[in-house]
């Protein structure tokens, strides 16, 4: 089944050139994906589709095997439940803890307190953050908040897990150290797809990646999944 | 593990630490301050006014004891056609005897002494009763009549007393309504820098009516904090300004209620509610309407 399928889909804004145009690509479930771009390509666009932060121009978006156009807002905030995001910069709330910064989704999907805390806990620990638990987000490197987000993304385990260009912030340690954490959560049978613009760093992994250029997906790109 | 019910996490929690907070506190505290001050201003005018009022509209009437019974059925007629005078009340001898037993003492023989009739009149304030020229006219019907309208209030000040109070009652209402429209301004500049928060939490699949209302609860609060402060404020203000104690004291017929005037309460709780909800719906609003904008 398609976690994520997009069908001849177009993105507009104004009147200059399409950011994406007749982009079709489905993502699978349990697979592992880089999506590849040169800056501008049109890649952040393409994850805040399929997040449902922005709404398609042209052709259909499914996700989760729901028609994004068709859903109403509550039932797109359900969806967005099921998606855990490591944004462009970590994008944490600086005047919360490292615990609560990492406990907010399980918080906005209700889970019970003590859940919260078993499941901050490991993850934090995972992530190698386990002392700085009670630390408040603005004192962290840039290492660490990239660290804190990671955790954020997949501590209430979703389906669908993404990342935009995890190489631009923290550095290569911190982009190899994520891809292996996504590597381990996709093994418990998570989508993964994460969009970079280093071509290099995706290749060192053997994963299937989507190449997009001006807007477009490209044959070249598509022709190196594997 | 994902549940589908609402989440009911605290605003702080959600939000993180409000920035900006302190200050509308202190803005709202001020406020308050200024409307509780003019609405208790206002309460304790007009309680005064009512009394100095009720004073005006007693008046009695003292006649000599040796008028005849017709002459005094002739002063009733007169006192009952003057304009302005509501109630007229003979009271009997046996009544003045009790009022005069505290002075006299029970075994005075009151039909021996030259105790005078009285007349309870009961006046309407402001319906233009002429005393100078029903004194007058008394005094042609009975000589050696006395009238006693207690409190010759004069009628300007008593009209320039009315004047105070609508200013306050003005002045009131515009503090109340520049609380609504200030903390409206200082939640909505706090909002600008939380926007980037709703953001995040609409992304990370929180509901628009969660969002809302975690940020209507948090400025909920800080409006009731800052309004408690103010009315805090006010009142031992107005404790210090009028001296502790008339405030303090306890209820008496033509003495300020003071603290135990529930009106008081009333305009200082009434103004921290105002603070409050306003706060609330003006965060309520700015987050929803953001939200719309959001895909």
């Amino acid at each position: 089944m398609a976690v994520v399928e997009l069908d001849h889909v177009g993105k507009r804004d104004g009147i200059g050139a399409p950011i994406l145009s007749d982009v079709s690509l489905r993502l699978e479930e349990g697979a592992f994906y880089f999506l590849t771009g040169v800056s501008g390509a049109g890649k952040t666009t393409m994850l805040r589709l399929i997040t449902l932060a922005e709404r398609v121009s042209h052709g259909t978006l499914k996700v989760f095997g729901a028609d994004a156009a068709a859903l109403d807002r509550d039932a797109q905030a359900a969806l967005r439940r099921r998606i855990g995001i490591v944004f462009q910069g970590p994008w944490l709330i600086d005047e919360l803890s490292v615990h609560d910064n990492v406990a907010l989704p399980l918080r906005i999907a209700g889970a019970e307190e003590r859940e919260i805390r078993d499941n901050v806990g490991e993850l934090l620990a995972w992530v190698g953050m386990a002392g700085r638990a009670a630390s408040r987000t603005a004192t962290l490197s840039g290492g660490e908040r990239q660290r804190v987000a990671i955790a954020r993304a997949i501590v209430h385990r979703p389906a669908l897990l993404i990342a935009d260009d995890p190489t631009g912030n923290g550095g290569d340690e911190t982009a190899v150290l994520l891809v292996h954490i996504f590597e381990q959560i996709n093994r418990l049978g998570t989508t993964v797809l994460i969009a970079t613009d280093d071509g290099q760093f995706a290749r060192r992994f053997e994963h299937q990646r989507f190449h997009l250029d001006h807007g477009m997906l490209s044959d070249a790109g598509a022709a190196l999944v594997q | 593990m994902i549940a589908d019910r609402p989440a009911a996490m605290r605003p702080e929690i959600a939000l993180g630490r409000d920035q900006f907070g302190r200050f509308i506190r202190w803005v709202v505290a001020l406020l308050v301050f200024i409307a509780g001050l003019g609405g208790m201003g206002l309460v304790e005018l007009h309680h005064r006014l009512r009394a100095s009022e009720h004073a005006l509209a007693a008046a009695t009437l003292q006649v000599p004891a040796d008028v005849s019974d017709a002459r005094l059925a002739t002063v009733m007629a007169l006192l009952r056609q003057t304009p302005g005078v509501q109630s007229v009340h003979l009271v009997d001898p046996a009544e003045t005897a009790r009022l005069l037993e505290p002075w006299l003492g029970p075994a005075v023989p009151l039909d021996e002494l030259p105790v005078p009739r009285l007349i309870d009149l009961r006046i309407d304030p402001d319906g233009g009763t002429d005393m100078a020229a029903l004194r007058r006219q008394l005094a042609t019907v009975a000589p050696n009549s006395r009238l006693d309208d207690h409190l010759p209030w004069p009628q300007g000040m008593r009209a320039a007393a009315r004047r105070v109070e609508s200013i306050l009652a003005a002045s009131t209402a515009a503090a109340l309504v520049l609380i609504a429209v200030s903390v409206a301004f200082s939640v909505r500049a706090n909002l600008v820098a939380d926007r980037s928060v709703a953001q995040l939490l609409h992304l990370l699949g929180a509901g628009d009516g969660d969002i809302a209302r975690w940020f209507a609860i948090r400025s909920l609060r800080v409006g009731l904090e800052g309004g408690v402060i103010g009315a805090i404020a006010a009142f031992v203000a107005i404790l210090a300004l009028s001296g502790a104690g008339s405030l303090v004291q306890l209820p008496a017929p033509g003495v300020s209620h003071g603290v135990a005037d529930w009106r008081v309460w009333a305009v200082l709780g009434g103004t921290v509610a105002v603070a409050g909800l306003i706060a609330m719906a003006s965060a309520r609003g700015a987050v929803r309407r953001w939200l719309a904008r959001m895909s």
